[in-house]
């Protein structure tokens, strides 16, 4: 009786997500309207002035545009002022060219200028929110000991317990042993932000969906801020590995061959940092989107009843892929931590006949 | 590629948020964290050990009391034993007193015997001289014929009660 009632549901829902499909491929004139795929996955991966707001595409909820322009002066105001190519205090955002999507500044002469932008974008006000969301989260278990001491968490509290518990007593601690205290907090913090950010970007709708660790600059600061963290705090024997290393002299002495190995690794390991975790976190947004798309691109080459029947296809593999994504999420943000982790403490050795 | 070129602005603030982000969870938060999840689990650590002490505590207290009980026994018996032995060395020293001094009582009756007879004796002796005066008194008022052969003969007739004694 249940698996009955259960297949009529879903074969209802199956007829009726191609029939909204069909309707909406005849919407005007019967015409199919023609999708730019590239277009929509680079607009939907990309920063923007502004937030859509759930379930409407031209609706944006308004965010600050902070700009510096060319004579110096700064500029702020909110996005729905350039909204639909408007220009707004010399200011607009370009169209096509070498800074599309990008607020310009127009100067006399008709030719665009890019000021230095310092707006809360999308991106950045995504970030603010995942901070937001990583505070509330820490001083969640925080007030739990504070307030309960010794007792074991519950519910969410012990969830979270328990992710602490594995990056931190099972990860850190056993790679950096008694300088774990000290790193600790640094890695817990990238841990927990990544994964926030991770997640966020897969809720669809606002306060989610901005694509943020699958950017670049986002990636690039918390490798730099790694690298950094790994390269100021090195251990005098770790310089002396570096320039001087424990191997014939024939590999050192006349061409520097293992410095330049070893000058090279001290950079590739923040980049692949940074290239990893993007490229995982972008590739999955784009297979979901592209999966979505397929609707559409079968639609307007095979016509309305292929698109609609690609329909149940497309959610399933979506769906499948966001699951899948939910997974990379968590070992991506586990991952840089753990890397992060062994090359502070690489750069902490000491002298091993100490 | 829009993607592959990293924004400026967006790096800038990202900085900003996650200097902030990690300055106020360094100083307010992690630390605490970490020392109360290494309080609890070195606390939860202690329980069990205790717990596992406590246990192993229960399971030797039936043993050393059955230890205990055993070594009572042993001395209940020991101490058996030795009363036991006293009581035989009681009785022997006892007996032995007894009988010195049972023989003592005997010497003594022996020798109070001997002196009772030999006073009998002499008694008897002189009795018998007495008698013997008397006898010879009325012989010599019948005949004092010969005196001293009267004399000898009952000199010899004591000497023969004598020995018949």
């Amino acid at each position: 009786m249940k698996k009955a009632i259960a297949a009529i549901i879903a074969v209802a829902v199956i007829v009726l997500m191609a029939l909204g499909y069909a309707e909406a491929a005849h919407h005007s004139d019967g015409q199919m309207h023609e999708v730019n795929a590239q277009e929509i996955i680079f607009e939907h991966l990309g920063d923007s002035y502004g937030w859509e707001v759930p379930f409407s595409h031209s609706k944006r909820i308004p965010l600050p545009v902070i700009v510096r322009a060319q004579d110096g002066s700064w500029h702020a105001f909110m996005s729905c002022r350039l909204a639909d190519g408007a220009q707004y205090d010399g200011f607009q955002i370009a169209q096509g060219g070498d800074y599309n999507n990008k607020v310009v500044q127009i100067l006399p002469d008709g030719s665009q200028y890019r000021p230095v932008d310092l707006s809360i974008t999308k991106n950045v006000a995504g970030i603010l929110i995942a901070a937001l969301v990583v505070l509330l989260v820490v001083f969640k278990i925080k007030n739990w000991y504070k307030k309960n001491g010794m007792k074991a968490p519950r519910r969410f509290t012990a969830a979270l317990e328990v992710v602490v518990d594995f990056v931190y007593t099972d990860t850190i601690r056993p790679i950096m042993g008694k300088e774990a205290p000290k790193y600790g907090p640094y890695l817990l913090t990238v841990f927990f932000f990544i994964l926030t950010m991770n997640l966020l970007g897969l809720i669809v709708i606002f306060p989610g969906g901005a694509n943020l660790t699958g950017n670049l600059a986002v990636t690039a600061v918390l490798a730099v801020i790694t690298f950094l963290v790994t390269n100021l705090t090195g251990t005098k024997h770790y310089w002396k590995e570096m320039f001087w290393p424990e191997v014939p002299t024939a590999l050192k002495c006349p061409v520097p061959l293992m410095q330049i190995i070893e000058l090279f690794g001290i950079f590739t390991k923040p980049i692949a940092l940074m290239i990893r975790l993007f490229a995982n976190m972008m590739g999955g947004h784009m297979v979901v989107i592209v999966f979505m798309l397929l609707i559409f691109i079968f639609g307007s080459m095979f016509g309305a009843a292929v698109g609609g029947g690609m329909t149940v296809l497309s959610v399933l593999l979506s769906l499948f892929m966001l699951i899948l994504d939910t997974l990379v999420s968590f070992i991506q943000a586990y991952v840089f931590t753990i890397l992060s982790t062994m090359f502070i403490s690489m750069a902490h050795v000491h002298a091993h006949h100490e | 590629m829009e993607l592959f070129k990293p924004e400026f602005g967006l790096a800038f603030w990202m900085f900003i948020a996650f200097l902030c982000l990690f300055g106020i969870l360094a100083k307010w938060a992690w630390p605490f964290i970490i020392k109360s999840m290494e309080e609890r689990a070195d606390l939860i650590d202690k329980g069990v050990a205790y717990a596992q002490e406590a246990k192993s505590h229960l399971d030797n207290a039936k043993a050393e009391a059955d230890k205990l009980l055993a070594e009572a026994r042993n001395e209940q018996a020991e101490i058996l034993r030795e009363a036991a032995k006293m009581r035989n060395e009681l009785i022997e020293k006892a007996r032995g007193e007894a009988a010195d001094e049972a023989k003592k009582v005997t010497d003594a009756a022996q020798v109070s015997l001997e002196q009772a007879r030999k006073e009998a004796e002499k008694q008897l002796r002189s009795e018998v001289g007495d008698l013997a005066l008397q006898i010879a008194e009325k012989v010599i008022r019948r005949n004092i014929a010969s005196d001293d052969a009267q004399k000898a003969l009952v000199d010899q007739y004591l000497s023969e009660v004598e020995t018949k004694n």
